[in-house]
């Protein structure tokens, strides 16, 4: 099939609509639409953009979007699947959004979110055990874990914590290059 | 300053420096509550639930969310924008050598030191909101809400036995809470 701003942008639309939860959940999905269906992108190209995208800061469904909508279309292709994967979450949103001011004050809803939001708690968890595995590989990020734990019950900002993050990573870097130099 | 700016400005440090996933935008956003008090943090807890049930990835669910509590339509459209444009610079600039870009070592030890600052960031939140929600915000542990501290405890439990889909654990927790209100 041919690429063009309307084929990419109704794909993403529908790629946006049946996405649900994190990043992972787009590879199936694009490996059937993109590979397998359009054959727009090879196997391997999906499997190195999903690795670029967890490389890069951001969201990684948006990110293998963008990569996706730049090597067919080049900038139009990104604005194409840009606006296809975010419309119907944004509208969905709008919508929800919208109803919740109406129908918080209903004492029925007002049980269902007491229970949810401390349920939220638990999907913080489990968000972070998936993540554990891949971070904590060591004593040293382990040990690095903690600190940032203090730190951020202390009220120190985020960015502060992440930009502090990537100057010991590069400093890491070069400790470890001048090591094998020497 | 009008506060879109600050909107869009908050939003554009989301999209630059959350590396992880969509939790990771977490810290961020409660950061903003604390800074510019644009909502309240039982806000957010919501919009963390929904943002997990409705379709399209949860970071930018969110944004859209918090950017619409803050200044309505608007808002959301700042929010979403500002949360995705840096990934529109910084993705498309990579694009031309993303395999080296992947490969390098540099990269690697960075990744290495943010992964865990991730995992920490997203934890304090956790914490925060135990703190808040059954804790009552009160660390002499004299305000413990129970019955949530039960609920919590029964859907950690379950965890061992289901899946990781959030919906299970939030429609669980919703009936919970009906029943809770209702007696």
């Amino acid at each position: 099939m041919k690429v063009s701003f309307w084929n990419l942008f109704k794909l993403f639309l529908k790629i946006g609509a049946i996405l649900l939860g994190g990043g992972y959940v787009i590879i199936p999905i694009m490996q059937s639409e993109l590979v397998e269906k359009r054959k727009w992108l090879t196997e391997q190209e999906l499997c190195d953009y999903y690795c670029v995208s967890q490389c890069l800061p951001g969201i990684i469904a948006i990110n293998i979007s963008i990569l996706v909508g730049y090597k067919t279309m080049k900038l139009l292709g990104v604005f194409a699947s840009l606006l296809g994967i975010a419309f119907s979450p944004f509208v969905v949103i709008l919508i929800v959004a919208n109803l919740l001011n109406q129908i918080l004050h209903i004492p029925f809803i007002d049980g269902v979110f007491w229970g949810v939001n401390l349920s939220v708690i638990v999907l913080i968890y489990l968000a972070l055990r998936e993540m554990w595995p891949k971070s904590i590989v060591d004593k040293f990020s382990f040990f690095w874990f903690f600190v940032i734990l203090i730190l951020s019950i202390l009220k120190v900002s985020p960015i502060i914590l992440i930009i502090s993050s990537i100057a010991l990573g590069i400093v890491l870097y070069f400790a470890k290059r001048g090591e094998n130099n020497a | 300053m009008p506060n879109f700016v600050f909107l869009f400005l908050e939003f554009v440090k989301v999209g630059l420096f959350t590396f992880g996933g969509g939790y990771a935008s977490l810290p961020f956003l409660y950061e903003m509550i604390d800074k510019y008090h644009w909502f309240t943090s039982n806000d957010l807890t919501q919009m963390i639930a929904i943002s997990g049930i409705t379709p399209g990835p949860i970071g930018l669910n969110m944004a859209t969310f918090a950017g619409f509590k803050t200044m309505g339509f608007c808002g959301a459209l700042i929010a979403s924008f500002a949360l995705i444009l840096p990934m529109i610079i910084l993705t498309t600039f990579v694009f031309r050598f993303y395999l080296k870009f992947c490969e390098s070592k540099i990269i690697k030890s960075i990744l290495y030191v943010l992964r865990p600052t991730s995992c920490a960031l997203i934890l304090a939140v956790g914490l925060r909101l135990f703190y808040e929600l059954v804790l009552n915000n009160d660390l002499t542990f004299k305000n413990i809400n129970y019955i949530g501290l039960i609920l919590i405890s029964f859907l950690f439990i379950l965890t061992f036995k289901l899946k990781r889909d959030p919906i299970i654990y939030m429609g669980i927790a919703a009936l919970i809470g009906i029943f809770v209100k209702f007696c």
